[in-house]
């Protein structure tokens, strides 16, 4: 009985000595005494970028050691690290759903008192802003970098054939058919890649249905089955212009197709580039906002916040360290860096040389005639692009009411939790209910 | 009364048990609490959260999503561990046979073991998106002429090659293992009854090598219930949902989605789906095992 009893300490006493050798990660400190400020970002394909940041920021300063993270599919790492209480100080994420659960969790720290917020432009802050679950007080991102979306064209086919760009449906339609007539393809797509869905569908979004829908409908106001109604219908009338069988390319194989000229068009957003860039380096690449509205002062520019930086909670005592690194990436010559490396938008006003594949889509960020991805506040579990996806290749004639009444019961499915979240806080605020849904 | 002897050697054996059971629970048993006990709320996987009782294992049962994910996973496995089966006894018993170059044909039928799942579902989606429909195209077989990844109705069958193709080496082995440890003799008493061909194998081979059929048979339905890496690589668990695996499920929406809590409540769920599937086998085959 007794080596029984032994035994038993012996298994409890080696449990708990791994369980702290597991737990015992993460340093505060290097061993030279500097504050080391960690930074996982989110962006693999700005690991150059943000490597030569990395190496000019360590090397002016003594006292702070800056380590920049990019791994590949850092959503997933940042999480599983999460559930191991293993915090970096800043994150560098989109201005998407993760960022709005990331928020309501309690794991950001509020930084209204960063003084660098002052010359950030008014509409990415409120993209930032309109990510929140419920109305907060306080700011917990600053915007870096933005992208915009809408379609991509080949300029050198376009000037050939002398072809405009079309301002609204009709001129768009009859422009596939010019781009058709003349032996070319017009659009590509890669829907194997499912989220590839989300870019036409995004760019139609905003033109076609209110940009709040997503509140409204937690508020209980709205219905997605009439306002997505108009975005589907044109969503799906591009697959007359696309190549056969879109589903079965991938993102890469799109890229690379309309790299090498076998499509005119590519609805998808300027964080492509790169992409279509190192398979033609040399490709003469414009861009202009996707025309999904007859109106054309309804047309809007798709533009969300592509990197943001938030800093975690409890790294108040680091408050100093952070803030000045801060300050170095918002330098203006450490941002044109990454605009040199990327095809962005800079979130900071100032003069900056813009990519020249943002031509077309210059005045309107100029005019600020932007409005944010309303995939940003999709919840990524219910796989929205998938169900875009299902309903492009259902062929049967109710489609359409069968894709928007599922539409409606499994956003109630999966957001239910924040549906009466929601409607609690606007049950107790009453006022707040006009604030909240118009913004 | 024990002697001291015995009683050392207890202690000895025991003491070797502990850091291995010890390892075990850490990496193992305490996961699988640590899941049952997320199961019953609603953790996206960070942050805070909130107790919600059964209400994940009711919704388990009225998703649809996850009904699609169980239907898929056992048409795959199933048809999966059939065809594998089959293929591997008969490979087996032609690389047991007396022929020329065997232990090279051994090693060639075994590389695809040991290439990583994700390297073949990448050279795979290339032939499946390419190569095989201009083929088609070429001879004129209609129903090949697109992409087999890119039909909600053919994708399946994709992933079925793919894994059967890499399943296969690991269960030709143990065929082969089996085969090896028929004794010559029970053969040649069988040729003076005038045994050959089907019968031969039917009635000789067959319970003999049935606790390595059993074992073929429990290790590959559990390989082909937990099928990952190809449906990483192939398709991403579409088109339209139609090849999402319950792995597949638990990772993406459990990881990436935030539903920690409700796939923590299918993870559980489906652990109880393997071990009652696997017993189930054992207690079929182990009927039919014959001792020499």
């Amino acid at each position: 009985m007794k080596t029984h009893v032994k035994a038993a300490g012996l298994l409890i006493a080696a449990m708990t000595a791994v369980t702290a050798l597991l737990g015992g990660c993460g340093a505060n400190e290097s061993a030279d005494g500097k504050t080391v400020v960690e930074i996982v970002q989110y962006k693999p394909e700005a690991v150059k970028a943000f490597e030569a940041l990395e190496e000019k920021f360590n090397a002016t300063h003594d006292d702070i050691e800056l380590k920049i993270d990019s791994p590949n599919d850092a959503m997933t790492i940042l999480k599983t690290r999460f559930i191991r209480e293993d915090y970096p100080d800043i994150i560098g994420i989109g201005g998407d759903i993760n960022y709005s659960n990331f928020l309501d969790s309690d794991m950001l720290m509020d930084i209204s008192d960063y003084a660098g917020l002052a010359d950030i432009k008014e509409s990415y802050l409120r993209n930032a802003k309109e990510l929140e679950f419920v109305p907060m007080d306080g700011t917990y991102a600053v915007p870096y970098m933005a992208n915009a979306a809408g379609v991509l064209y080949n300029k050198d086919i376009f000037d050939e054939h002398g072809w405009t760009i079309p301002t609204t449906l009709d001129e768009f339609y009859a422009l596939c058919e010019d781009i058709q007539a003349a032996g070319i393809q017009p659009l590509y797509f890669g829907f194997k890649d499912t989220w590839t869905c989300l870019a036409p569908w995004n760019a139609i979004c905003i033109d076609l249905a209110p940009s709040d829908i997503c509140a409204q409908v937690n508020a209980g106001t709205a219905k997605f089955a009439d306002a997505y109604r108009p975005v589907a219908e044109v969503t799906k009338s591009l697959l007359q212009y696309a190549q056969p069988d879109p589903y079965a390319y991938s993102y890469n194989d799109a890229c690379t197709a309309f790299a090498r000229g076998e499509s005119a068009m590519y609805v998808i957003g300027s964080y492509a580039v790169p992409q279509i860039k190192s398979v033609n380096p040399d490709m003469n690449i414009d861009s202009f906002v996707f025309p999904a509205s007859n109106d054309a002062d309804a047309n809007i520019l798709n533009s969300g916040n592509d990197l943001q930086w938030s800093v975690m909670a409890g790294k108040e005592d680091k408050k100093e360290a952070i803030y000045e690194v801060l300050d170095f990436l918002y330098e203006d010559e450490n941002i044109q860096t990454y605009l040199d490396d990327q095809s962005a938008v800079p979130c900071k006003t100032g003069d900056f040389e813009l990519p020249s594949m943002l031509d077309g889509m210059k005045s309107y960020i100029e005019n600020d005639k932007m409005a944010d991805y309303q995939d940003h506040h999709y919840p990524s579990e219910m796989a929205v692009d998938a169900m875009i996806q299902t309903f492009l290749m259902d062929d049967s004639d109710n489609d359409l009411d069968t894709f928007l009444e599922k539409f409606d019961t499994e956003w109630v499915r999966y957001n239910r939790d924040l549906i009466a979240k929601v409607q609690k806080f606007y049950e107790e605020n009453p006022d707040k209910l006009t604030e909240g849904g118009n913004e | 009364m024990k002697s001291k002897g015995a009683q050392e050697r207890k202690r000895t054996f025991l003491l070797i048990s502990i850091p291995v059971i010890a390892l075990f629970f850490c990496f193992n048993t305490l996961p699988l609490i640590k899941g049952f006990i997320y199961s019953f709320t609603n953790f996206k996987g960070y942050g805070s959260y909130e107790w919600v009782g059964l209400r994940n294992y009711i919704d388990l049962f009225q998703d649809a999503r996850v009904g699609k994910s169980y239907l898929f996973t056992f048409k795959y496995a199933i048809v999966g561990t059939i065809l594998t089966n089959i293929i591997s006894l008969v490979l087996a018993l032609g690389l047991n046979s007396k022929i020329r170059c065997k232990s090279a044909l051994r090693g060639i039928y075994f590389i695809p073991n040991v290439l990583g799942g994700l390297v073949i579902g990448y050279i795979f989606s290339f032939i499946f998106t390419y190569v095989l429909p201009t083929v088609a195209q070429n001879l004129g077989i209609e129903a090949l002429s697109s992409s087999m990844l890119s039909s909600t109705g053919k994708a399946w069958i994709a992933i079925v090659i793919v894994g059967c193709w890499q399943a296969i080496a690991m269960n030709t082995i143990i065929y082969i293992s089996g085969l090896q440890t028929v004794p010559e003799d029970v053969y040649e008493a069988g040729s003076l009854d005038g045994v050959t061909g089907w019968k031969k194998f039917r009635y000789l081979t067959m319970p003999l090598i049935i606790p390595f059929f059993s074992t073929n048979m429990v290790l590959s339905m559990k390989n082909f219930l937990m099928v990952f890496d190809q449906i990483m690589a192939l398709t991403k668990g579409g088109p339209s949902q139609s090849t999402e695996s319950i792995s597949y499920l638990i990772y993406n929406n459990g990881m990436s989605g935030g539903q920690f809590g409700f796939q923590s409540a299918n993870a559980f769920l489906f652990f109880v789906v393997i071990v009652a599937v696997s017993v189930f086998q054992m207690t079929v085959t182990n009927k039919k095992e014959e001792q020499l």
